[in-house]
């Protein structure tokens, strides 16, 4: 049965949880399909990613202005920058690919980011997760000195990339322009991200305006939890935690506010 | 219940605001069935979308007190991409429902066959209706949103959605939104219509469609532009096209067709030949006018319906027996030959009583046609061209530039006056609308205007100099 007026909390949990499942595998199905290794590439494909930049950077010896292994270096800050980078450009859009879902009055507009950011993030996760085991396993990295840091940053990233992402989604329904400008944005952001270098390594004025950059404070806390003494890493978790929090009551405020301009055809 | 209160709705546009609904209020209770009626771009469907919740109204509130379907029929929550049983399982999952149940009654019911296991994108639109359909009876609603669906799949598939929905729910509230009068008659117990936005209330479907059809007449009517076409038919075949469109027509038509369904043949004749006076060429409704006119005894008005079907391109061996039948009853055969268009010159083609209408007024200055004077000039079997100099000849024709009538009765009897019979001329003489309606203004003489926009060239038309002499 079709929910009527004002369910209570606990049913309205429950609807949700439905429908964000019901949506998962929708999408899955839908970007993967049952063909070859299917949903796999969920991941395997952010591991293609890192493995190919990992490789490029070990090949050329790229400078990182530090005397890590370039392996560490190169897994740490690419699976970072596939984090909050793929969480926009999979929302931008998504709405247009999805009104005709806006029949289903369950689903609401923040369900099918919501769907899309929760696969963007699984994947890069798993992604950042097997090639570090594969790396540690084989000897090319060491384990990582505190997980718990690790993963903080990692959560961090991932919080302001997913209201990053709900914030750009929206808007994007409304002006075409926030899609044209990401693809360069994103591929500016990506050398500024601190996925190439340590900040420490950075002259003092440089280092101020990187630091204005949210996801630099993530990649210097992965790089804090795994490397830890081998590194000084500097980052302000408040000011992410502050910038995502600011973001994310944006992010709600546009949905609904996108929600209101939808035609579904 | 669902209650609909002040709910306005406005889409932006690049002019500005367009409002789509305005202050549309109603409730709808368990058991109810909600007909709306409305032209093309009434805001039937975004009203059905407000009502479903797809889409939020700008001002006023939706209160649903029971579980309100999607627009059923609709086919567009598919993804493509997926195959029928994934789109299945998705919409199971999304109501909570055993996605192996609903499988085995979707299979059975949509007659898809291996079909369900293929992606949607490559199902037919026929396809696609039916699994659109029968996902939308898997979930049991207590009120159904209705689109349009006279228009689902084949007869066979049609006939058991009418029984899974009017029959098997028939408890259940619906609303149901049609341009088709007839189809919410059959399936509603309360009327509304729709018109530019505002939604008006009726007990009973006469008043309703007594509305409905009132709000139709004071529309601009649908008008055909006049291409210059040499070959006749084509001409017909286009215009029969713009008639369909005509909202106007095709009420008039489905009027006049329910009415000939229950025998009131007088009632059917007068829809008809209003609707005939605003798209003449329908060549399909003057054999409909003919049938009623027959059971009326009004032979010669019937065999002038026929005739003048045949003269713009109906199939003569079909209504040869009928023609027959209201010449000399009795006999098998017409006496007097069917003539029939053969492609050719515009010029040389059997004239349909419009175009003996049209004629008269270019050569006699009149505005209507005897109906033994029009049977007579068909059996003639004239050419188009012979007729008009025959009119020309005939010593009451007026010399002088007497003034055009205003509106011409292009069909027998006293159905309204066409006024716009100068864009039926411009079309029969082979001129240019604008160039014509140019020279008319400057206050040419018709014969004059006509042949300065390029009309009646190639005419034989003698005569006519006599009248343009004169004037």
């Amino acid at each position: 049965m079709a929910s009527a007026a004002q369910p209570s909390l606990a049913a309205s949990l429950k609807i949700q949880r439905r429908v964000l499942a019901a949506l998962l595998v929708r999408e899955l199905l839908t970007r993967y399909g049952r063909h070859n290794i299917g949903f796999l590439w969920l991941f395997v494909e952010p591991m293609m990613f890192t493995l190919g930049v990992t490789a490029l950077w070990t090949a050329t010896k790229s400078a990182h202005g530090s005397d890590l292994p370039i392996v560490a270096f190169a897994l740490t800050g690419y699976s970072s920058v596939l984090l909050w980078r793929n969480m926009p450009g999979r929302c931008i859009g998504a709405l247009e690919a999805n009104l005709s879902l806006m029949y289903h009055r369950n689903i609401r507009a923040l369900d099918i980011y919501m769907a899309r950011i929760m696969i963007e993030f699984s994947g890069a996760t798993i992604s950042f997760f097997t090639l570090a085991l594969v790396f540690i396993l084989s000897g090319w990295l060491d384990p990582p000195e505190d997980f718990l840091t690790v993963a903080a940053g990692w959560m961090m990233i991932a919080w302001f990339g997913a209201v990053l992402a709900i914030t750009l989604g929206a808007l994007s329904h409304e002006y075409e322009l926030v899609d044209k400008f990401w693809h360069p944005a994103s591929y500016l952001l990506f050398p500024l991200s601190g996925a190439a270098f340590l900040v420490s390594a950075l002259p003092p004025f440089a280092r101020e305006i990187v630091l204005y950059i949210p996801m630099v404070h993530g990649v210097e806390m992965i790089r804090e939890g795994f490397f830890g003494s081998k590194v000084q890493a500097i980052y302000d978790p408040g000011y992410v935690l502050a910038c995502s929090l600011v973001l994310s009551v944006a992010a709600l405020i546009l949905v609904r506010w996108v929600e209101k301009r939808l035609t579904p055809q | 219940m669902i209650a609909v209160e002040n709910i306005s709705k406005d889409y932006r546009t690049r002019t500005g605001p367009r409002r789509v609904l305005d202050n549309v209020n109603f409730t709808l209770h368990k058991g109810e069935r909600l007909g709306v009626l409305g032209r093309n771009g009434a805001g039937k469907s975004t009203l059905i979308r407000l009502v479903s919740g797809a889409e939020r109204p700008t001002s006023g509130q939706i209160t649903r007190g029971m579980s309100v379907s999607w627009p059923l029929a609709f086919g567009g929550a598919f993804q493509s991409q997926l195959t029928g049983v994934d789109n299945v399982r998705f919409i199971s999952r999304l109501y909570a429902q055993d996605p192996e149940h609903n499988l085995a009654f979707i299979e059975e019911f949509a007659e898809l066959g291996q079909y369900l296991r293929e992606p949607v994108m490559t199902y037919s639109s026929g396809m696609r209706a039916r699994l659109a359909f029968a996902i939308s009876m898997i979930i049991e609603f207590d009120c159904f949103l209705i689109d349009e669906i006279a228009s689902v799949g084949d007869a066979r598939f049609h006939e058991r959605c009418n029984y899974e929905l009017f029959d098997k729910r028939g408890d259940r509230a619906m609303m149901i939104i049609s341009h088709d009068p007839g189809y919410l008659r059959d399936h509603c117990n309360r009327f509304a219509v729709l018109d530019a936005g505002r939604l008006t209330a009726f007990d009973d479907f006469e008043t309703a469609h007594d509305h409905f059809l009132a709000q139709m007449r004071v529309r601009e009517p649908v008008r055909a532009v006049a291409q210059p076409f040499s070959r006749r038919m084509a001409a017909i075949d286009s215009l029969r096209r713009v008639a369909h469109e005509d909202e106007h027509f095709m009420a008039l038509v489905r009027q006049a067709d329910a009415a000939r369904d229950r025998h009131d043949w007088a009632a059917a004749e007068a829809s008809y030949a209003a609707a005939l006076s605003l798209h003449p060429y329908e060549r399909s409704y003057w054999v409909q006018l003919g049938h009623v006119t027959r059971e009326q005894g009004r032979m010669v008005r019937a065999e002038i319906a026929y005739r003048t079907a045949c003269a713009f391109g109906e199939s003569v061996r079909v209504l040869e027996p009928f023609i027959a039948a209201v010449e000399q009853p009795g006999k098998a055969a017409p006496a007097i030959p069917v003539a029939a268009p053969d492609g050719g010159e515009t010029r040389r083609q059997p004239p349909g009583y419009p175009d003996l209408a049209v004629l008269a007024a270019l050569a006699q200055g009149r505005d209507r046609l005897g109906d033994d004077e029009a049977l007579a000039l068909m059996r003639r079997q004239d050419g188009i061209e012979d007729v008009l100099a025959h009119m020309l000849d005939d010593p009451s024709t007026t010399a002088s530039g007497a003034a055009l009538p205003g509106g011409i009765a292009v069909v027998p009897g006293d159905a309204p006056l066409r006024i716009e019979w100068r864009e039926d001329l411009a079309r029969l003489a082979g001129a240019r609308q604008e160039e014509l309606d140019a020279a008319l203004a400057r206050g040419d003489e018709l014969f004059h205007a006509l042949r300065r926009s390029g009309g009646l060239d190639g005419w034989a038309v003698p005569a006519a100099s006599r009248a343009e002499a004169s004037a």
